[in-house]
């Protein structure tokens, strides 16, 4: 993985040169930069155009909670014809974390940055997919937190909630349409 | 989907207009049903739930619900820590336990900067390509039965209970065998088992041939799955598909040969690629990998010949245990086991590994703080992206060529809700 | 059923004909179990393997895997139940008709098993009433099989005839209330989250 690292680095920094990208030296060799969290589609859009980055390998957040900014998030793209990879990362603040989605650039990201709004809470302004808007993609809609923050319990808080009181309005419902019986 | 109840109107507002499904003669076009499939339902492969509108019998619109096998792993290796997660990476995509160890090893080795002894990597890579004929063996037994090719549920598990067998006298259990540590595997593989293995993997092809026979030239086969849900390479690019649902649309991309990891670069195996990407073309490449794991497989056994007696664990006192023997006798091996046990960290950092997984590219990100606390780790899961992309695929196409979509896209839920 | 005559208590409890039908009753319930496989997630491959050639699960009588709830008796939890899923299984538990024996497969439906997680249910047993626990990660096919010989002894020792007979309301379709059926309120469960208390359920 080494040597086609080299030339990523290389091609990714003269392709976001106007963004004046951060590079990070990250301990699996993988070119890494850190841009603005304003900057993220922009630097998408030159990824997939000018660097020949043609697939998301995932988009997902690390939480430093309580240091600030707390969300740090990432972004990893794989070029098959370049046969190498690069990680982007960004920090958003914790109170009202967005950052602007990428669905629309790279189409594999939706159900990613669903997972990341579901997980961590942060929103990607302008998320469109073929499910509507931005919601959740693995715990049930109406669940009340955000699991993978570092302030939520394994054990989870109130994890019957929503079962309970599904249980509790289908025994109404049932109790109502048989009160003759 | 505030509850289970299943309500008209759940899906989002349409996409775009329908079309190009169902012959001009549908007598049910223009007819709107909506329809829940799931998540409890023999063709969604696990707990997958669809919701579908037809029109007539064609999909206007279709939306898949996962979460319902999500148990919170990723928050779980956070709590237990580095080591103890392994047995967790078993269940993410349970029919390939053993390939998601060593996927989940090889980040952590990557972290922490520890090199795998010869013979310890021929036989993770044995394990894989077990564990790859074995996934691919379950996709072809369910989308077999999916199809109506019940027969094929029964020579397929044939095969994988000798599988179970082989891997239960190695590694002690049949499935979920946890047996991949960092710096290497648990224990050496015995003798006997080598041998059981060389006389399976002998009179595989034949078996696989035995498949081919059944389904290749079989006119029902053909015509359900040839030219239905076909994904161009540039589609399968965008929509972050890769393993041979990517390599069946034409692009021939293979983690093992592209970024070798564990000495793949010295086994000889070919790269099985499709040309139209549509569901024949995904299960012809998926017959061939088996065929390549055989090879490689059979390469495997001859190195460990060779490498007989060879270290398979990595003396690296950091994270790899001690001999259980040297632990009595030996003051600082003990305190090596306690250090390890209670709180193994790994460097500050973050580093990401991707292997080619029987269903894609299956990754691990993690990150430490330098504490004996993981501070995350993210599962890349190809199964994921695969269930994304069935709305992609499916929309205006016949409402029967879901299933076989389905089972050609390849994935267990264990893995897409992690 | 319905037409028998009205039978005096001390004939039901000892009487020939009563003992007799049951055990009629009882001996084509347990060699016809219809399974329900509840394939959640890995044991559901085990569930597999049993149906399989190998582990053959025709020998005992309960291969007719129905994937309807209608059709089958016998509901096998095969793994991590989360609580998005529990409501389905309830609904898929209530859709089945009486009379209907459950099997919690794997430590995960036992008792959460290894996922101490906010989203597993810890253990099937608090949503369902379960017959048979089987332990393992995910059970061997023959401990399976065990399972359900034992589930086999048990039924031999139910008494249809007399629960009949004793006036209980034993019509659980779903126009009478006891198609929503406390859960087994005999197991321990943990924390708040045991269900509403069973005299609000109970027929």
């Amino acid at each position: 993985m080494s040597a086609p690292s080299a030339n990523a680095l290389d091609r990714v920094q003269s392709g976001l040169a106007a963004l004046n990208p951060k590079s990070i030296a990250a301990r699996d060799g993988m070119p890494a930069f850190e841009i603005e969290a304003e900057q993220v589609r922009e630097a998408c859009r030159l990824l997939r155009d000018a660097c020949g980055f043609e697939t998301n390998t995932f988009v997902t957040a690390i939480d430093h909670f309580p240091a600030e900014p707390r969300f740090e998030l990432f972004w990893q793209f794989l070029s098959v014809q370049h046969n190498d990879r690069v990680r982007l990362s960004a920090r958003v603040t914790g109170a009202h974390p967005h950052v602007a989605s990428i669905g629309d650039l790279y189409p594999g990201t939706q159900y990613s940055e669903r997972e990341c709004y579901d997980m961590f809470g942060v929103v990607f302004d302008g998320h469109t997919s073929h499910a509507g808007g931005l919601k959740r993609l693995l715990m049930p809609e109406g669940y009340d937190h955000f699991p993978l923050r570092k302030d939520f319990p394994h054990q989870g808080i109130e994890p019957d909630k929503l079962y309970n009181a599904w249980f509790q309005r289908r025994f109404e419902r049932h109790e109502r349409e048989h009160a003759d019986v | 989907m505030p509850t289970f109840e299943y309500a008209p109107g759940l899906l989002p507002p349409r996409a775009k207009p329908s079309g190009g499904g169902a012959d001009g003669d549908d007598p049910l076009h223009g007819e709107l049903l909506e329809l829940n499939m799931g998540p409890q339902h023999p063709a969604t492969h696990g707990v997958l739930r669809i919701l579908v509108e037809l029109d007539g019998e064609t999909i206007a619109r279709i939306e898949p619900e996962v979460g319902y096998l999500h148990r919170g792993k990723e928050k779980t290796c956070e709590s237990l820590g580095w080591r103890k997660f392994f047995v967790h990476t078993d269940r993410l995509d349970y029919v390939q336990p053993l390939m998601n160890n060593v996927g989940y090893a090889l980040a952590l080795e990557k972290l922490g900067g520890v090199t795998v002894p010869e013979r310890g990597q021929i036989i993770r890579v044995l394990l894989c390509e077990l564990s790859r004929i074995g996934s691919h063996l379950i996709y072809l037994a369910t989308t077999g039965i999916d199809l109506g090719a019940v027969t094929m549920f029964f020579f397929c598990f044939k095969q994988r209970e000798t599988l179970y067998d082989l891997l239960d006298a190695y590694t002690g259990h049949r499935m979920n065998n946890t047996y991949v540590r960092i710096g290497g595997v648990y224990a050496d593989v015995d003798e006997r088992v080598q041998d059981a293995i060389e006389q399976w993997i002998a009179q595989f092809p034949a078996a696989v041939d035995e498949f081919e026979k059944m389904l290749t030239g079989n006119r029902i086969w053909y015509d359900r799955n040839h030219g239905i849900g076909a994904i161009t390479k540039e589609q399968a690019l965008a929509w972050s598909l890769n393993g041979p649902n990517l390599r069946g649309s034409g692009c021939d991309f293979d983690l093992r040969k592209a970024q070798p990891y564990s000495g793949y670069e010295r086994y000889d195996f070919e790269v099985a690629v499709g040309t139209g990407g549509d569901c024949y073309d995904r299960y012809l490449v998926s017959i061939e990998e088996m065929r390549q794991s055989a090879r490689i497989v059979q390469q495997c056994l001859k190195l460990l010949k060779e490498t007989k007696g060879g270290e398979f664990l990595a003396e690296d006192r950091r994270y790899v245990l001690p001999p259980k023997d040297l632990v009595r006798s030996s003051m600082e091996e003990l305190i090596h086991q306690f250090k390890i046990v209670t709180d193994m960290a790994l460097p500050k950092g973050s580093a990401y590994h991707g292997i080619e997984s029987s269903k894609g590219e299956l990754g691990f990100f993690v990150a430490s703080d330098g504490t004996s606390t993981p501070l995350r780790c993210h599962i890349r899961a190809p199964g994921l992206m695969n269930v994304q992309a069935i709305p992609m695929v499916a929309m205006g196409r016949l409402f029967s060529d879901m299933v076989s979509l389905i089972g050609s896209l390849d994935f267990v839920m264990g893995e897409v809700d992690r | 059923m319905g037409s028998l005559k009205p039978v005096d208590e001390a004939t039901t409890q000892e009487g020939f004909l009563a003992t007799r039908v049951d055990e009629l009753i009882n001996w084509g319930r347990k060699n016809s179990l219809w399974p329900m496989p509840l394939g959640l997630s890995c044991c559901g491959i085990e569930l597999m393997a049993m149906i399989g050639p190998k582990f053959d699960l025709a020998r005992f009588g309960a291969e007719a895997a129905r994937f309807s709830p209608r059709q089958c008796d016998l509901m096998v939890v095969a793994g991590t139940l989360t609580w998005k899923m529990a409501e389905a299984a309830r609904v898929i538990y209530d859709q089945m008709p009486d009379p209907k024996w459950v099997i919690a497969m794997g430590v995960c439906s036992s008792s959460g098993g290894m996922y101490d997680s906010y989203s597993v249910v810890q253990g099937v047993d608090m949503i369902l009433p379960v017959d048979v626990y089987v332990p393992g990660c995910p059970p061997r096919p023959d401990a399976v099989i065990d399972a359900i010989i034992k589930l086999q002894r048990k039924i031999e020792r139910e008494q249809p005839l007399k629960a009949r007979l004793s006036g209980a309301n034993l019509d659980h379709g779903i126009g009478s209330k006891a198609f929503v059926r406390a859960p087994n309120h005999s197991v321990p469960t943990r924390g708040s989250h045991a269900v509403l208390p069973p005299g609000e359920l109970a027929p």
